[in-house]
């Protein structure tokens, strides 16, 4: 299968405080990859990166086995984006995205996009900024699908938008990634929406990635075991991945479920999710 | 570049009709009285220019013009298009209300005109020029009040050394030369100072992340 993204030895510095790297990173075509840590954790600048919107320190991304220095252009008009708060101007009108845009992307489709508006439900005769959020956001959408991209960047799509029309979005991507050369990356902390979506999970932590598996796999895998203090003492420590210390149990989480499953007969294992391995992860002890 | 600079006009047109009216204002003060308004236009068109800045700054357009293709090659390039567009449009209209002041007042100056025109554009390219590097370098919040000081602080001490009895000396040959060949020394140092500008420019906005 050919890579959509592949990202060799990364390393983005932002300030002493912060660092990304070395990421090392494949993402074939055809799949959703969800990418999730928490605020602050190096997702945004993971995106950036990959757009080539920051000047990486060291490292190598290619694009469709493209390279960012010699075929900038030609990458950027197989991609569409959504950034978390990045857009034109909020004194434009709907209907002026569509002239500005047929100039910027040689493949762009007026028709598709007002085709994107009216599924919508967005007025071309409005201004930006009198659109709702979710509106707004799935204006972005549309700006981002409508110039037939084969790979969509994501930066926080459905973050601000209420359940009906997040899982409005959500079906829009699924729609895009039916066809298998469409590749999707979305960075989000409403990890929930992953676990509808995502084939591929990327945890990333204080800048670096430190989880990477199928959705399946991890959701397969990975268990988290519920037990009182007293079990807990009996629990050998490589077994425990992390743990936290809840009023009346400990929460732990625990990898090859069924392994453990077996070794530790009177505890219960329950599904993770991904918000439970994310908070373990982050804020559990060892 | 076509997109972006489409961008920009777009953005201004909400502002046009504000514009009608004060051109308008200021033709009637000018025919009225006895001020040369003429560089009002162009003026109000390098301030409108300005404000895309603001919101583009507001919504975090450049980085996402940085991910479009070509964006990051063509985001200087079409503002100083786009702000050359507006300018000489409001050029076209200082040549309209020059006319029209000359017909009202009987005393149709072509000569007159060519001149005020010929100035006005040449000093609303310099404002350009020297103010785009430094929206380019601090963000046009933070250049704004630099920017007011600046025009305000030059144009104070260009008048106070004009009042002033301090007579500067310029080698006599140099004034002629300047006073027989400025028609053709003006565009050329006008051009230069642009074209650096825009390099300037483009160099600080290539640094930038965004």
């Amino acid at each position: 299968m050919k890579n959509a993204i592949e990202i060799n030895n990364l390393v983005k510095k932002y300030d002493p405080k912060f660092k990304l790297g070395d990421i090392d990173l494949k993402i074939p075509s055809g799949v959703i990859v969800g990418l999730i840590g928490e605020n602050g954790a190096g997702k945004t600048t993971l995106i950036k990166s990959i757009l080539n919107i920051l000047h990486i320190d060291s490292g190598n991304i290619k694009i469709f086995g493209k390279d960012y220095k010699k075929q900038e252009s030609t990458i950027k008009e197989d991609i569409g984006v959504v950034l978390d708060d990045m857009f034109l101007p909020e004194i434009l009108f709907v209907k002026d995205i569509d002239s500005i845009m047929k100039d910027v992307y040689k493949n762009w489709d007026s028709s598709a996009y007002s085709d994107y508006l009216k599924d919508f439900g967005i007025n071309p005769n409005k201004q930006i900024k009198t659109l709702s959020k979710g509106m707004r956001k799935k204006l972005e959408i549309a700006t981002a699908l409508s110039h037939h991209a084969k790979l969509l960047i994501l930066d926080e799509p459905t973050s601000g938008l209420d359940p009906v029309v997040r899982s409005e979005v959500l079906d829009i991507f699924l729609k895009f990634i039916s066809d298998e050369d469409h590749t999707i990356l979305l960075s989000t902390h409403i990890t929930s929406d992953l676990e509808h979506i995502a084939d591929n999970i990327i945890f990333i932590d204080k800048g670096k990635i430190v989880l990477e598996d199928t959705r399946d796999g991890i959701m397969d895998n990975y268990g988290v075991l519920k037990c009182d203090i007293d079990y807990f003492k009996n629990i050998e420590k490589e077994d425990i991945i992390s743990y936290r210390k809840n009023k009346y149990d400990y929460n732990i989480l625990v990898k090859d479920k069924e392994k453990i499953s077996k070794k530790y007969k009177n505890c219960i294992i329950d599904k993770v999710t991904l918000e439970d391995l994310m908070v373990l992860m982050i804020k559990g002890g060892e | 570049m076509l997109g972006l600079i489409k961008k920009d006009l777009l953005m201004i047109k909400g502002n046009i009709k504000t514009l009608a009216i004060i051109f308008v204002v200021f033709t009637i003060m000018a025919i009225n009285g006895n001020g040369n308004f003429a560089f009002i236009p162009a003026f109000m068109s390098v301030m409108i220019v300005m404000s895309t800045f603001s919101y583009d700054e507001y919504n975090k357009t450049d980085g996402f013009i940085t991910s479009l293709p070509n964006g990051k090659k063509n985001a200087v390039k079409s503002k100083y298009i786009s702000t050359l567009i507006i300018i000489s449009v409001s050029i076209i209209l200082t040549v309209i209300m020059t006319m029209i002041i000359g017909i009202s007042q009987n005393s149709l100056d072509f000569k007159e005109i060519l001149y005020t025109t010929l100035g006005c554009f040449a000093a609303m390219l310099i404002l350009q020029s020297v103010l785009y590097p430094v929206i380019y370098k601090y963000g046009i919040e933070k250049s704004r009040i630099g920017i007011f000081v600046g025009v305000f602080g030059i144009s104070s001490i260009a008048a106070l050394l004009m009042k002033s009895d301090l007579k500067i000396q310029i080698p006599p040959a140099i004034i002629t030369l300047l006073n027989h060949y400025w028609m053709i020394i003006l565009p050329i140092v006008v051009v230069i100072v642009l074209l650096l500008s825009y390099k300037i420019s483009e160099h600080l906005y290539l640094k930038k992340e965004f």
